[in-house]
């Protein structure tokens, strides 16, 4: 009763303020058109705003920064569909189903599904997260060290090495090759240049943000100006039918799965979203009768993916405004935008601003819900952004995307990186290799090494210190059964029907 | 012991100049300099740009957002920020030694960029590539534990304890070899002759949160920086890296009371400008800065950031000694423990 | 029976090479951390150890099994079909390699032979520019037949002349080299749409929401890029 009458209080306090009101819905627009625009993300709204969050009050400029992030998984999700560009790596597994229904002329129904899947995810992690940040809060902080987030981390991969990639090693090789690429820039324990080859630039370290817009947006359009250039390009159909609730009500056990998975994972900090959304991904496979067509275009695995991740917003929110951890980039500014304020997000800010939290509970719901309405008319706009000849709208996404990966650190060499890795993709797209695994491990591979260094730390360098600490030894235990389960997979089991496969 | 010796010459000067100055706090360090001051030439004719290499969240980036206004404040010549984080520093030290040098881009920096030089000399040396156009916060560190901690209360029970560890105690530190937070742990260990086990966290929040959450004993920090912590009473400080007690912390040991016989290093932040600007340029931009640094909205931010503690203003000569004594004092320091010097 | 491709072949020597690499560079970095045992080299070298032994693992299976999908992945997820026979042969393959070669060769060969000769500070950007346009017109000469290369390469090239010239010089440039590539002839269209899409750009970010841009370093690039952000803020 008491958590509801805060959310009324919280909503009260929102709406009856005409600057916020304002705020709030300048956030969900502008999260949903960065999020769905090809080649900028939420995360270069983000970085561009985050100056400006300084003129407004702590209240409203916090309150932008989780409307963003709400509507901006979700706007992510578009173009992922439309573009095969997922908007942020969260929104990577949306495409490797949404694309191929665009393709197939069913884009409408991918970006129906993608819209009410968000606002279910969405809306009912935020209702946990209003019961459930505060008491998490204090377990948290103390159950989950550095031991704990490796071996989360070390799980997580091991979940992720078989999606998305053609056999069991192209998938363990993509990841590790993302692992190798985090490993470029400043040791995370004695600050050593590591693979800097002559290029002082490089001891910034390879940025996910530019990667990723390398591997998705950049080489996407490399693939179309090829087949352009062979006279194979064929301009996608346009539909705007979207799903039935009848269509949708069918995978009613994959929404509430992804919903369950995206929270847990959610939670974690340094992983949030993504993981959630890969794993949830891949439970919707795992469990599918029809798994083989994964990946081909079935409407299943947008659902599961997009309910996922933005089940993990709301999740994400926990350890950041309970323990001061942000979860993601996103949540990492909003811990800037804090700061700005002369504020540290952590137990402290529910004692001391307890108004600040329930007015950004209540516009995180809002937010969710808002996906619905205005979502759908987005959703029908931007669709039409496939009526533009590609060669215009080629010069337009890359010039985008220059502005999204400089936006972010303010460096050349992240423009290059992007470029880099987009001929880098559209080279591996022709290999089977999993690109989605590169950029999953390039963003876990900076935290897993990190933490598996503060934990040998903490652990003074014994393995079996790890037996001491039951959640850290458990996920390890996980992770190893997991690679055991696939390595099992990989040698002894008979491939699926040839009928799929191509002629060896 | 021989680290303590090679310091002495060098960072007494330091030292005694941040005492002297720091009692007399009343009036601002510039109020003398006058309140306007003519464009040489119609410089600056549009925007300056300054060069962030940190975050805009954390305390570089917070003073560079909190200098920045002040200047325009002053002069009405607005300046855009330019974050260029990575590389500890030295990627936005690398960007703005491209820029060309006509005082349009000014840079932020730390003292990283000081031993950064010390360690290897091919890298730029903030007292001859750049001119200080001032040091606007210099401040000191201090050792924390929890509020609810009963294993050990204060700095001698915290000393006691972490011997009978025999090396399994930890604090939550910094990650750069050769920072300042490295070296003040290894003075600080060698003179108690404790052994603990330094736990990186290169961070800010997960730093704070693992002293929070139990997984690390203690935590090295300045003040500023978790200032939240020690308002709202989570964390409390047993140990100040300074030789004399400060006002505001009163209550807590300086380096003296505990019988640590070292010359404590400090965190300084400043503004610089590319060597081989026009002169006139320089002047202009030493005044502008200069003068901002007493305004009324830059004094409370330093004033929020526990930076009026000890003396935070060093003007050019000031800064390029400060900056000259600090390279010398690490250059003996990296020699002694060993470092690799280039 | 072995089901071996030349593909294959080329895949595990790529990453054995790779490996080799990267583990001959990591004594570059190979130093003492005081607080840590392990170093700054322990975890990329395990790393590179699971990455050769999956190679060769990968490898195995191939003689085994061919291109067959496993078990226990989503079967192909988003791989595309195979490529167009023009553009896999030898010969494109090494066009297209020394194109990307060309923007790497600008970020380090300039500043080598300048630092060798002593080249001045001031006189570094002249040198630069001269380095650049000579480049370009090499670009431009191996680009002409081969445009698949030549859309691969435009961007690395864009980008690593962006420090030196900056975004609002090389913008529409950039703008026009992608749509000529991408097979637009109408020279009218082409005269309309660069304007179009480097105002909105222009308008939207830069004016709107003040965001940096490179201004590039030498001159006249550096004066016209700060004229521009002077004029649209």
């Amino acid at each position: 009763m008491e958590t509801f009458n805060n959310f009324l209080g919280g909503t009260a306090a929102l709406f009856g303020d005409p600057i916020g009101v304002l705020i709030f819905f300048g956030g969900v627009v502008g999260g949903m058109l960065f999020g769905a625009i090809p080649g900028v993300s939420m995360l270069t709204l983000a970085a561009i705003l985050l100056p400006f969050t300084a003129h407004l009050s702590a209240e409203h400029g916090i309150m932008l920064f989780s409307v963003i992030y709400c509507t901006g998984v979700y706007g992510g999700a578009i173009t992922a569909i439309l573009f095969n560009i997922p908007g942020a790596p969260e929104n990577a597994p949306t495409a490797f189903d949404g694309y191929p229904m665009t393709q197939a002329g069913k884009a409408g129904k991918a970006v129906g599904a993608a819209v009410m899947c968000s606002a279910i995810g969405g809306t009912v992690s935020c209702v946990i997260m209003m019961f459930a940040t505060a008491p998490i809060a204090s377990w948290a902080i103390s159950a989950f060290g550095p031991p704990e987030i490796f071996a989360l981390v070390f799980f997580g991969l091991a979940v992720a090495a078989s999606v998305g990639a053609k056999t069991f090693w192209k998938g363990w090789l993509s990841i590790m090759a993302g692992l190798m690429i985090a490993v470029v820039g400043l040791d995370p324990v004695g600050g050593i240049e590591r693979y800097n080859f002559d290029m002082p630039y490089l001891a910034a370290g390879i940025h996910f943000i530019p990667t990723i817009l390398g591997f998705f947006a950049v080489s996407e359009i490399f693939v179309q100006a090829e087949k352009k250039a062979t006279g194979a390009y064929k301009a996608p159909k346009l539909s705007v039918d979207f799903p039935t609730f009848k269509e949708l009500w069918l995978h009613k056990i994959a929404v509430v799965r992804s919903i369950i998975i995206g929270f847990f994972c959610g939670i974690l900090p340094g992983i949030g979203a993504t993981l959630a959304a890969f794993m949830g991904y891949n439970e919707a496979a795992r469990w599918s009768k029809d798994r083989i067509n994964f990946g081909k275009g079935k409407i299943e695995g947008v659902i599961s993916s997009e309910t996922a991740n933005n089940s993990a917003t709301g999740a994400a929110m926990i350890p950041l405004l309970a323990l001061g951890l942000p979860g993601g980039a996103l949540t990492a500014m909003m811990v800037g935008v804090f700061q700005m304020h002369d504020m540290e997000p952590g137990p402290l800010v529910f004692i001391n601003s307890p108004d600040l939290v329930w007015v950004v509970f209540a516009a995180m719901f809002f937010a969710n819900l808002s996906i619905l309405l205005v979502g759908f008319l987005e959703a029908k706009t931007i669709v039409n952004l496939l009526r533009i000849p590609f060669q215009f709208l080629a010069p337009m996404i890359l010039l985008l995307a220059t502005v999204g990966s400089y936006a972010v650190r303010g460096l050349v060499i992240d423009v290059v990186v992007m470029f880099v890795a987009g001929v880098a993709g559209f080279f591996l797209r022709r290999s089977g290799y999993s690109v989605a695994g590169i950029v999953l491990g390039l963003i876990l591979g900076k935290i897993g090494e990190q933490t598996f260094a503060q934990a040998m730390q903490m652990l003074h360098f014994e393995f079996s210190g790890f037996l001491n600490r039951p959640i850290a030894f458990g996920l390890l235990i996980a992770g190893a059964v997991t690679i055991a389960g696939s390595v099992y997979g990989a040698f002894f089991k008979k491939p699926p029907a040839p009928a799929d496969s191509e002629s060896a | 012991m021989n680290i303590k010796k090679t310091l002495l010459g060098a960072a007494i000067a330091v030292t005694a100049a941040t005492f002297t100055a720091g009692t007399a706090m009343a009036a601002c360090a510039t109020d003398a300099l006058p309140g306007e001051m003519e464009k040489p030439d119609g410089f600056p004719a549009r925007a300056l740009s300054m060069i962030v290499p940190y975050g805009p969240a954390g305390g570089s980036g917070q003073v560079a957002q909190a200098m920045a206004e002040a200047v325009s404040e002053l002069t009405g010549v607005s300046i855009n920020r330019d974050h260029k984080p990575g590389g500890s520093g030295t990627v936005g030290m690398t960007a703005y030694m491209a820029t060309p040098a006509d005082g349009y881009t000014v840079l932020e920096h730390i003292d990283d960029a000081s031993s950064a030089h010390a360690l290897d000399s091919s890298r730029p040396n903030p007292a001859e590539a750049l001119i200080p156009l001032v040091t606007s916060q210099i401040t000191f560190s201090q050792i924390y534990i929890r509020t609810k901690e009963d294993r050990y209360t204060d700095w001698p029970s915290f000393v006691e304890w972490v011997k009978a560890q025999g090396g399994k105690a930890t604090i939550a530190n910094v990650s750069k070899e050769g920072s300042m937070e490295r070296v003040t742990m290894k003075f600080i260990t060698d003179a108690t002759g404790m052994e603990i086990q330094q736990i990186s966290f290169d961070k800010g929040a997960p730093r704070y949160g693992a002293l929070a959450g139990g997984q690390v004993d203690a935590l090295f920090e300045q003040p500023g920086d978790v200032r939240k912590f020690l308002d709202s009473g989570m964390f409390k400080p047993i140990l100040t890296i300074l030789k004399e007690r400060p006002d505001a912390f009163s209550d807590v040991p300086s380096l003296t009371d505990a019988g640590l016989d070292f010359d404590p290093l400090f965190r300084f932040r400043g503004f610089y400008v590319k060597a081989g600007t026009p002169d006139d340029r320089v002047k202009w931009l030493q005044w502008a800065f200069q003068k901002a640094y007493c305004g009324e909205g830059y004094q409370a931010y330093n004033e929020s950031k526990f930076m009026n503690l000890i003396d935070s203003f060093r003007d050019t000569d000031g800064s390029k000694e400060l900056i000259t004594n600090t390279i010398a004092q690490y250059r003996d320091v990296y020699k002694s423990m060993g470092l690799e010097v280039k | 029976m072995s089901k071996l491709k030349f593909s294959h072949y080329f895949e595990v020597f790529f990453w054995l090479v790779l490996v080799a690499v990267f583990f001959g560079y990591s004594f570059e970095f190979n130093q003492n951390i005081e607080i840590y045992r392990y170093g700054a080299t322990l975890w990329p070298r395990v790393i590179l150890l699971l990455i050769a032994l999956a190679a060769i693992g990968q490898f195995l299976d191939q003689r085994k099994n061919g291109d067959k999908a496993s078990s226990n992945t989503m079967a192909a997820a988003h791989e595309e079909p195979d490529a167009n026979p023009e553009h896999t042969g030898f010969k494109w393959y090494f066009s297209t390699f020394v194109l990307l070669a060309i923007p790497f060769i600008y970020m380090v060969v300039p500043e080598k032979i300048a630092a060798m000769r002593g080249i001045e500070e001031a006189a570094l950007g002249q040198f630069k520019l001269i380095s650049a346009a000579i480049l370009f017109v090499l670009y431009l000469i191996i680009a002409w037949r081969n445009h698949v290369g030549g859309i691969l390469a435009l961007p690395i090239l864009f980008a690593s002349l962006l420090e030196d010239m900056g975004f609002y010089a090389l913008a529409p440039v950039f703008i026009v080299g992608v749509m000529i590539l991408m097979g637009e002839r109408r020279s009218t269209r082409i005269a309309l749409i660069t304007p179009l899409i480097y105002g909105v750009l222009l308008a939207f970010f830069v004016s709107l929401l003040y965001v940096g841009l490179p201004t590039g370093n030498i001159s006249p690039f550096y004066d016209f890029g700060n004229w521009l952000v002077t004029l649209l803020q």
